[in-house]
């Protein structure tokens, strides 16, 4: 008894006596040789920090990355993964720091716990744009990224003048509850139907974002609702997992189904369309394409004026224009 | 007559089993072996810092890998596993497992959060309330395995859960951000020097890792406890019948492998600005790797606390050095693996004395 309470004194003792300790602040390693300078004919290192290479959307914005860069001579990029922990992604961008990189690109997991890395590859000179999700504060070069409202709203005035003129039911399944574009693509879609009064949401089920969730809600909604003319998925996966569910009940083609993200990749919502699965997707750009831009301008024009903010658009994708929007896009057949 | 000489095998002393303690000169060939087993974990990290020095890219003639602040970065981010890999050694050198930790650190990151943020407490009350609630989420399973006999695999199975649903009802299933100030809403500015290191150079949250390290080293070099450990874990029974007292030793290393968790997550917290109830996913298994490269035996009662150090060590240098080198991240993963498996099989090998 008196050895364990001793082992874990010593243990308790230690652990106490150094989180009371007091040390000085970090002030920043003040880095001398930040970026090289700009110009063109020069040799650039771009550090693509990326939240979740597991999650399809963010594994096209890699390749939308590294595809644009590759048209700019000079330009290498590397990319690393932070599988979705904001510790990892920390000690990825002091990685690229270690290695000198001229221009950081990150696309946040989090907001507030990437702020103070970021803020210190910006305060070394290092030029920073923040791809899709935010960071805290304003110390970084551009953000970039899409308005899910805008979105949402394109999704309701579809619904409302060319997919449901007459009115109809619709479910809304919508992605992982307290996620910000959640909230967005539900409140940009009710924006979006105002117009068309006939139009009713029936019924709202969250799927968290996923393919297999998706299918199983609609089962149960199928049976609640059985006169569904509409579904509206707050993305292409969810959207594939209730016509599943539909065909599974023989009524695929009694209800509309549409989704948004149009990734550009064989199992994403631009195939679904092109294969009549879904009657319409929406494009929630990378901004990959848009960020080796601006890291051109920034690096190789030596531009000082490029716009903090770039809201992308969306592009509508239904049957007619698939086929030509998934080339446009950079889609593997 | 003829049966084989019984006299010889009963002559021969026992083997005192779990070796601990000092280093016992090599007198033989077998002892300099068992040695090099014994320290698989520091060979092995001196051999993969060589590695990095010499694969690593320089940058204006400098060697990447050996700048200081590389070096910071890389005891920095081994930090927060190291100190859970140093509770889970107990628990493993008993035989046991917790995955509890990972979930564990997280509610201890909300709650840092919460209590300075929402509650306005002072970074004392906050630090102690947290450390508790690690220690008594450790220390209940603890009680739980000890005296229902169930195996820690499920009862820290089942911790994780709940611990997790804890944050995140605690939390609000949301990230708490913690912003500094003396305002309300606001954690006192000095919390953030968790985020902060010393002359610039050390970074905080390695000092604290280095100063458990060294007390769990000394916890299990000098004490009767870390003896009923190494008992317990090696034959449980025997340890009994000799007077080990093997619930409360159960119940005080899951308080402490609790305790070290807690830690971690006010580090966490402190590091990141934000306590998340997501926070420390998957570094259960993290602090197990550092562990097993260590060299202590799944099976409980042999393995050693320096091996444990060397072993988070290890693994920090590999991430620096395949991320400095960028390698693909899911190539990466690969060689992470190959190096666990190597190292337990490096332990399969190890002469066992006659």
């Amino acid at each position: 008894m008196r050895y364990t309470r001793r082992a874990i004194t010593i243990l308790t003792l230690t652990t106490l006596a150094l989180t009371g300790c007091s040390v000085e602040k970090d002030g920043g390693d003040g880095g001398t040789d930040a970026s090289a300078q700009c110009g063109s004919g020069k040799e650039f290192l771009i550090g693509m920090s990326q939240a979740n290479n597991a999650e399809p959307y963010r594994q096209v914005m890699n390749d939308d990355v590294s595809t644009a860069a590759k048209a700019v001579s000079g330009f290498k990029v590397v990319v690393s993964d932070a599988a979705q922990d904001n510790s990892k992604q920390v000690a990825d961008v002091e990685n690229f720091l270690s290695q000198g990189i001229n221009l950081l690109i990150i696309s946040p997991n989090e907001a507030k716990p990437l702020t103070a890395v970021v803020k210190k590859a910006y305060d070394k000179g290092i030029p920073v744009i923040v791809l899709d999700r935010k960071v805290e504060g304003d110390a970084y070069t551009a953000f970039i990224g899409g308005d899910n409202v805008a979105i949402g709203k394109a999704a309701g005035e579809y619904y409302a003048k060319t997919l449901l003129p007459q009115g109809g039911k619709v479910v809304e399944i919508s992605g992982l509850p307290g996620s910000t574009p959640a909230a967005e693509r539900a409140q940009g879609f009710r924006e979006g139907i105002a117009s068309n009064p006939k139009i009713e949401i029936v019924a709202t089920q969250t799927a968290e974002w996923l393919r297999e969730k998706g299918q199983s809600v609609m089962d149960a909604m199928l049976k609640a609702q059985p006169d569904i003319d509409a579904v509206y998925a707050h993305n292409d996966p969810m959207a594939e997992g209730a016509y599943l569910a539909a065909k599974a009940a023989g009524k695929e083609s009694a209800i509309k189904f549409t989704g948004i993200d149009a990734l550009p990749v064989p199992s994403g919502g631009i195939k679904a369309v092109e294969q009549g699965r879904l009657q319409a997707t929406f494009q929630y750009a990378t901004g990959g394409r848009e960020a080796i831009d601006l890291a051109k301008k920034i690096l190789v024009d030596c531009s000082k004026d490029v716009p903090k903010s770039t809201t992308l658009g969306t592009t509508q994708i239904t049957k007619d224009n698939a086929a030509q929007v998934y080339t446009e896009l950079g889609g593997k057949q | 007559m003829n049966s084989p000489n019984p006299t010889t095998v009963a002559a021969s002393p026992p083997e005192t089993p779990p070796r601990r303690g000092a280093i016992r000169l090599p007198k033989d060939r077998h002892a300099i072996v068992d040695n090099f087993f014994r320290f698989q974990s520091l060979f092995g990290l001196v051999a993969v810092f060589v590695i990095a020095i010499a694969v690593s890219p320089s940058r204006n003639g400098e060697n990447v890998f050996l700048s200081s602040g590389n070096l910071a970065n890389i005891v920095r981010a081994v930090s927060e596993i190291g100190i859970i890999a140093v509770g889970m050694t107990f628990v493993i050198l008993i035989g046991g497992i917790d995955l509890s930790v990972g979930a564990v650190l997280g509610l201890a990151a909300v709650g840092s959060a919460t209590l300075m943020v929402d509650s306005g407490l002072g970074i004392v009350p906050t630090v102690l309330i947290v450390l508790f609630i690690g220690t008594a989420f450790g220390a209940t399973q603890g009680a739980i395995v000890a005296r229902l006999g169930i195996q820690s695999f499920i009862v820290t199975l089942a911790g994780l859960q709940a611990a997790r649903g804890i944050a995140r009802m605690w939390s609000g299933g949301l990230g708490i951000p913690i912003a500094y100030g003396d305002g309300p809403q606001e954690a006192p500015e000095a919390f953030s020097l968790l985020s902060g290191s010393i002359n610039g150079v050390l970074p905080v949250p390695a000092l604290i890792f280095l100063a458990i390290g060294v007390g769990a080293l000394l916890v299990l070099r000098s004490t009767a406890f870390a003896r009923h450990v190494y008992a317990i874990g090696g034959n449980e029974k025997a340890a009994r019948l000799s007077g080990v007292p093997v619930r409360r030793v159960r119940v005080t290393v899951f308080a402490i492998s609790g305790l070290l968790a807690a830690l971690a997550g006010i580090i966490h917290a402190g590091q990141l600005n934000q306590g998340s109830p997501n926070d420390g996913a998957g570094y259960e298994l993290d602090a197990i790797a550092a562990v097993v490269i260590g060299g202590t035996s799944l099976a409980g009662g042999s393995g050693s606390m320096g091996g444990t150090i060397a072993g988070a060590l290890l693994l920090g240098i590999l991430n620096n050095i395949l991320a400095l080198n960028n390698i693909d991240a899911n190539v990466q993963l690969v060689v992470k693996g190959l190096v666990i498996v190597a190292a337990a099989a490096l332990q399969r090998l190890r002469p066992r004395i006659a």
